[in-house]
């Protein structure tokens, strides 16, 4: 794993992307106890938002990384033996990747997710498995009620937070 | 009729509450091996990251072999 987050460093330090952070499972089993996934998903800040026509273009990302023989394997790259999935940031997403927590993975700098940001992130998933997360984040880390509260009601997210807490809780 | 069946529930509920676990000379109730559980869980949220990747590894390998699942990829870490 070492070896791919200096993959992402050398990205950034290339310039083809201005910043990345590790969300997903990966970024909540920092804060949890240790659960199975299969990949390891990064959200990256782009220099250039979109192309003339709006689009947004990840193929020098893509090429770079092809040219150093990372493959790809199904939708994910294969980055020094781990399958990355790589997304473009949404506003929410640029946010949380702004916000991430820098820490040191066997001596190598990164980034991870902070628990509210991921919560927020599971929450709009809205999936079976995003759910049992945000309980995991709850439950075993502690989490900034207000922080949280304040990105809820900022990309509104109350109304699913409050049907996940009666569904889960019975609140 | 409905009532009665409730009740009986209710009791059963009680009992299973009640109900005492002998673990060498400790006596404990079910609600305490939960919460030793959660407990448990907390501390593990706790571990150091490099140490739940390793973990998570493990974890792969058990899916790939003892859960034969062979799309799972195994990580080099």
């Amino acid at each position: 794993m070492k070896n791919a987050i200096r993959v992402m460093n050398e990205l950034k330090e290339k310039g083809l992307i201005k910043d990345y952070a590790i969300g997903g499972a990966i970024a909540a089993l920092r804060w949890t106890e240790p659960f199975f996934t299969q990949d390891l998903d990064v959200f990256i800040i782009l220099e250039e938002e979109a192309d003339e026509r709006g689009f947004i273009v990840l193929s020098p990302i893509y090429e770079y990384l092809k040219e150093r023989g990372h493959v790809w394997k199904g939708h994910w790259i294969m980055m020094e033996g781990i399958p990355v999935d790589i997304f473009p940031a949404d506003p929410l997403e640029k946010e949380a990747v702004a916000e991430a927590e820098e820490i040191e993975y066997e001596g190598v700098k990164t980034k991870v997710l902070t628990p509210e940001y991921l919560i927020a992130l599971f929450l709009r998933a809205g999936r079976d498995k995003d759910w049992r997360k945000i309980q995991m984040l709850l439950e075993q880390c502690e989490i900034d009620s207000e922080r949280l509260q304040r990105i809820l009601s900022q990309y509104g997210l109350c109304e699913k937070f409050r049907d996940f807490e009666d569904k889960r809780y019975g609140r | 009729m409905a009532y009665a069946r409730n009740l009986e529930i209710l009791r059963i509920n009680v009992m299973e509450d009640e109900q005492k676990i002998v673990i060498g000379d400790r006596v404990l109730r079910r609600e305490d091996l939960f919460q030793g559980e959660e407990r448990a869980r907390r501390e593990r949220a706790k571990l150091p990251f490099e140490e739940k990747i390793e973990i998570l590894v493990h974890l792969q390998r058990l899916a790939y072999g003892w859960g034969r699942k062979r799309d799972v990829i195994i990580w080099e870490i």
